[in-house]
């Protein structure tokens, strides 16, 4: 992309609310520079006017080089680290004005944004979870991650910091999307959390350093959550959450959607059950389900699950029923274990003969009972 | 002539104090001793002769010796009725004994054949009924000098031979005598645990967030608690760190203890005193008498007494005989064991929070989630097992969890450093002295000891957390006593925050603890910050 692009939309990135699906369905049409010198030249008046104080006071070349000081770059759409699965937002659903192709993405960490995107999931959750819940959210966050897939969240309280923190406890790839600048944290109380990510994985935000996590922007960012990711895992969420958002836009991109459950009694995870009896999301209980369910075809199909097998299952049913007309320890003949049975004697006899071979009853003196081993 | 001198007779952890009155006069040669001795004291008759005679003091035996122990209906026993009975005897015939000091002084000991001392349990209890009743000093065996003088108000002497007390009472130069020998020479084991208990903490305990909190709440209100979960998920790693987080103990609290050690004579020979709550950890083969008390003789102490003020870890419960589990019913509810024998009652105090370990079956390998099931135990076995978890004790836990078995990943967790027991401890304490403050008027420390009808009374939760624990009792989700314990614990978890009074989620936190239920992440979290 021509550096005059690229600062067009380091320009659209400072002064447009993360997401707005105006300004991102305009740049995908026309290109950042052509919107930027419409907005300038008063093309759309309402729009100018919306954004002309912020558009005034930008200054996208300080910001790239302050943000560049703090280890912060801007990825946009073509560079060799933009991940090909938020393309897919071109065609995706709008929500509350939220939609489209982020203009750009600022990026904190050691490694390409591509590279863990292309293998990732999201597990995502309320913030009021229970200790269930975290305790699930970790052991899935461990799960995928030592598997090789990322785990991306929201850094949010609860359910995302444990699935964070199960991915980093197993030294696996893991990312937080977040809804503020990258110069600082959100929620404070976990910059432990994202100081370790932006040093050993990465943060990503689509609101630009200087941003604050204004409440409208968590639901821009959860379509980025969704949209970087091969599906999204939501465990334990209310009727309500703000999680159910991240789920309601991986459906609409068409991306697989999971839950974990959790008992009817519990409100927090009521939404969950809700997503697997009206949105067909499917109930994962382990790490395993939920990589069947991202991995490529057959890449983790998991064998099902079978009680333990009774050697007695590969008898046939005749064979069966005489075997229950045996008696335990008294022996009986072959004449009243037919007429117990219901099957004429000879076949009985036969039968007998098969089980005896196969360690099941016992011969004395030409009457039969049970093997107690 | 005659003389009375004093001591005291223990029927349990309760003393009486007993007059032992002598009377030496002419008559038909024969020493009667009256008013319900048991056997030691009946053979105090002949230790106290020989220790007179070898001592340089003249045993009457020409004359008519009576020995009144009263007051009669008290049952009396011991071997150390010897001092009193040998030094009456003296007074009896020695105007130079001082009697208006006798009358204020309690002797206690056991006497050998030489005139040498003997040590003998129970020393701290005697002092303590002693010191109640008006006595002003009390003479003991010298290496027991420590535990007497943890009384107030009593003058204590420690002495190695009767020519000491006689020489002490006259105001005379002291003669010299080899010392006594302790009672236990080596120190209690518990004791020599409590150093290596200091080294268990809770900052190697990974994960278990649940399990934590739940014990924290436990520990604030002293409620009793049960862990379940498969073999080597961590219940007994978690059981041995909860004394470390229940803070010292206080004065009057390590007196009582220290009362129980001295009747159990198993009190350190150095004279220390314990300022830690116990950790006892009876197996589930230990008899009766060992768990609750009693015995041939004298009536010791049983564990649950020795945990007192402590915590009483009952790992595996479902072994323990269901007799063991039905008498375990009274310690657990009033805080006190009554061990009854003949005519005699003896008391012990037995307020300790129970710990309750059990795994899901018999072999202990039975996980809920079929992945991690490794049980083979039939279902009927597996049945059976969990059936003896009901009952008088399971009835009385306020806080069930199940505990799960470490994962991998909690074990490599870069993000979050266990808290240490001295944190924990901390936060009991300051949770502790909310208690306290809230209570000081009353007889009860805790949460868990407060009355039902006091606590709906004076300290309700806020009007919506008991409308909504109303509901659960009408509803038949609660019992009524249910709803009591639920209440308390809300207290507990109330006291942890700082709250001023229980709100809803204090209610829906101390529900979800009983019920075994998972607590809500945000308020195992709250503490921290509080």
């Amino acid at each position: 992309m021509a550096d005059d692009e690229r600062l067009a939309r380091v320009t659209l990135s400072l002064i447009g609310e993360p997401g707005d699906a105006k300004l991102t369905s305009l740049v995908g049409r026309l290109g950042a520079t052509r919107v930027l010198a419409g907005l300038r030249d008063q093309t759309d008046p309402e729009l100018s006017a919306d954004l002309g104080q912020r558009l005034a006071a930008a200054r996208p070349e300080d910001e790239l080089e302050h943000a560049a000081r703090r280890g912060v770059r801007f990825v946009v759409p073509g560079d060799e680290e933009w991940p090909s699965g938020l393309d897919d937002l071109a065609s995706g659903p709008t929500v509350d004005r939220r939609g489209g192709i982020p203009i750009g993405l600022w990026v904190r960490g050691p490694h390409r944004l591509n590279d863990l995107a292309n293998r990732s999931v999201a597990i995502v959750g309320s913030r009021l979870g229970t200790t269930y819940g975290e305790a699930i959210a970790s052991e899935l966050g461990a799960g995928v991650a030592q598997a090789g897939h990322c785990v991306v969240s929201g850094g949010a309280i609860g359910i995302d910091y444990a699935a964070h923190r199960g991915a980093l406890a197993v030294s696996g790839p893991t990312l937080a999307v977040l809804p503020c600048g990258l110069d600082q944290w959100y929620p404070k109380t976990h910059a432990p959390l994202f100081e370790k990510l932006a040093s050993d994985w990465l943060v990503v935000s689509e609101t630009p350093p200087g941003g604050v996590a204004y409440r409208t922007r968590f639901l821009s960012r959860n379509r980025l959550i969704a949209a970087l990711t091969h599906g999204t895992v939501v465990v334990e969420a209310a009727s309500k959450s703000g999680a159910l958002s991240t789920a309601n836009w991986a459906a609409g991109l068409g991306r697989p959607l999971m839950g974990v459950p959790g008992p009817v009694t519990s409100a927090v995870s009521e939404g969950v059950h809700e997503m697997i009896r009206f949105r067909n999301a499917a109930l994962v209980t382990r790490s395993e389900e939920v990589l069947e369910m991202v991995g490529e075809a057959g890449q983790y199909a998991l064998d099902f699950r079978r009680a333990q097998e009774d050697p007695r299952d590969r008898l046939s049913v005749d064979a069966r029923q005489v075997l229950d007309a045996v008696p335990v320890q008294r022996a009986a003949d072959a004449t009243s274990i037919a007429r117990v049975a219901g099957l004429r004697i000879p076949r009985v006899e036969e039968l007998l003969e098969e089980l005896h071979q196969a360690g099941f009853v016992v011969n004395r003196e030409g009457r039969w009972h049970l093997d107690p081993g | 002539m005659w003389a009375t001198t004093r001591t005291v007779s223990l029927q349990g952890a309760v003393g009486h104090v007993i007059d032992v009155q002598v009377d030496v006069s002419t008559g038909q040669a024969q020493t009667a001793m009256v008013g319900r001795p048991d056997t030691a004291i009946t053979e105090a008759r002949e230790r106290c002769r020989a220790a007179l005679d070898n001592s340089g003091f003249d045993w009457p035996v020409t004359k008519r010796i009576t020995i009144l122990l009263s007051p009669a209906d008290v049952p009396k026993r011991g071997p150390h009725f010897d001092l009193s009975i040998a030094i009456g005897v003296i007074a009896a015939m020695d105007d130079q004994m001082p009697r208006a000091a006798l009358a204020e002084t309690a002797l206690i000991g056991e006497l050998t054949l030489d005139g040498r001392l003997r040590c003998v349990p129970g020393v701290l209890p005697m002092a303590m009924a002693a010191a109640r009743h008006g006595v002003r000093s009390i003479f003991v065996p010298e290496p027991q000098v420590a535990e007497a003088s943890l009384v107030k108000g009593l003058t204590v002497y420690g002495v190695r031979s009767l020519q000491q007390v006689v020489a002490i009472m006259k105001g005379e130069a002291i003669p010299d005598a080899p010392p006594v020998i302790p009672l236990t020479s080596a120190p209690l084991l518990s004791w020599v645990g409590e150093a290596s208990r200091d080294q268990v903490d809770f900052a190697d305990v990974m994960g278990m967030a649940d399990a934590r909190y739940s014990i924290e709440v436990a520990a604030v209100g002293g409620h009793h608690l049960h862990l379940t979960g498969p073999r080597g998920s961590g219940k007994t790693t978690l059981a041995e760190r909860i004394a470390g987080i229940l803070p010292d103990l206080d004065a009057d609290e390590r007196l009582e203890l220290t009362a129980i050690h001295s009747l159990a004579g198993s009190l350190p020979g150095d004279g220390q005193i314990p300022s830690r709550p116990p950790f006892r950890a009876p197996h589930h083969s230990s008899s009766r008498t060992a768990l609750l008390g009693g015995g041939s003789g004298r009536v010791r102490p049983g564990e649950v007494s020795k945990a007192h003020l402590g915590v009483l870890f009952l790992d595996e419960f479902p072994l323990f005989p269901r007799d063991v589990i039905e008498a375990l019913r009274e310690p657990l509810e009033g805080g006190l064991i009554v061990i009854s024998r003949g005519e005699e009652d003896a008391t012990f105090p037995a307020r300790s929070m129970v710990v309750v370990a059990s795994n899901p079956c018999p072999c202990g390998e039975f996980h809920p989630n079929l992945r991690d099931n490794k049980c083979r135990c039939q279902d009927v076995v597996r049945r059976n097992y969990r059936s003896k978890l009901s009952g008088p004790i399971i009835d009385r836990v306020d806080i069930t969890r199940y505990v799960e078995p470490v994962r991998q990943h909690e074990l490599t967790d870069v993000l979050e450093v266990p808290e240490p027991t001295a944190v924990l401890r901390e936060r009991v304490l300051l949770a502790r002295e909310r208690q306290a403050e809230r209570y000081r008027d009353h007889d009860w420390r805790l949460n868990a000891h407060v009355p039902g009808p006091a606590l709906r009374e004076l300290w309700p939760m806020v009007p919506e957390a008991m409308s909504a624990l109303r509901t659960h009792v009408l509803k038949g989700r609660l019992t009524q006593r249910g709803g009591v314990r639920v209440h308390r614990v809300a207290w507990s978890v109330a006291d942890l925050f700082g709250l001023e009074r229980p709100d809803q989620d204090c209610l829906i936190t101390a529900l979800a603890l009983r019920e075994g239920a998972p607590l809500a992440g945000a308020v195992v979290r709250r503490r921290k910050a509080s």
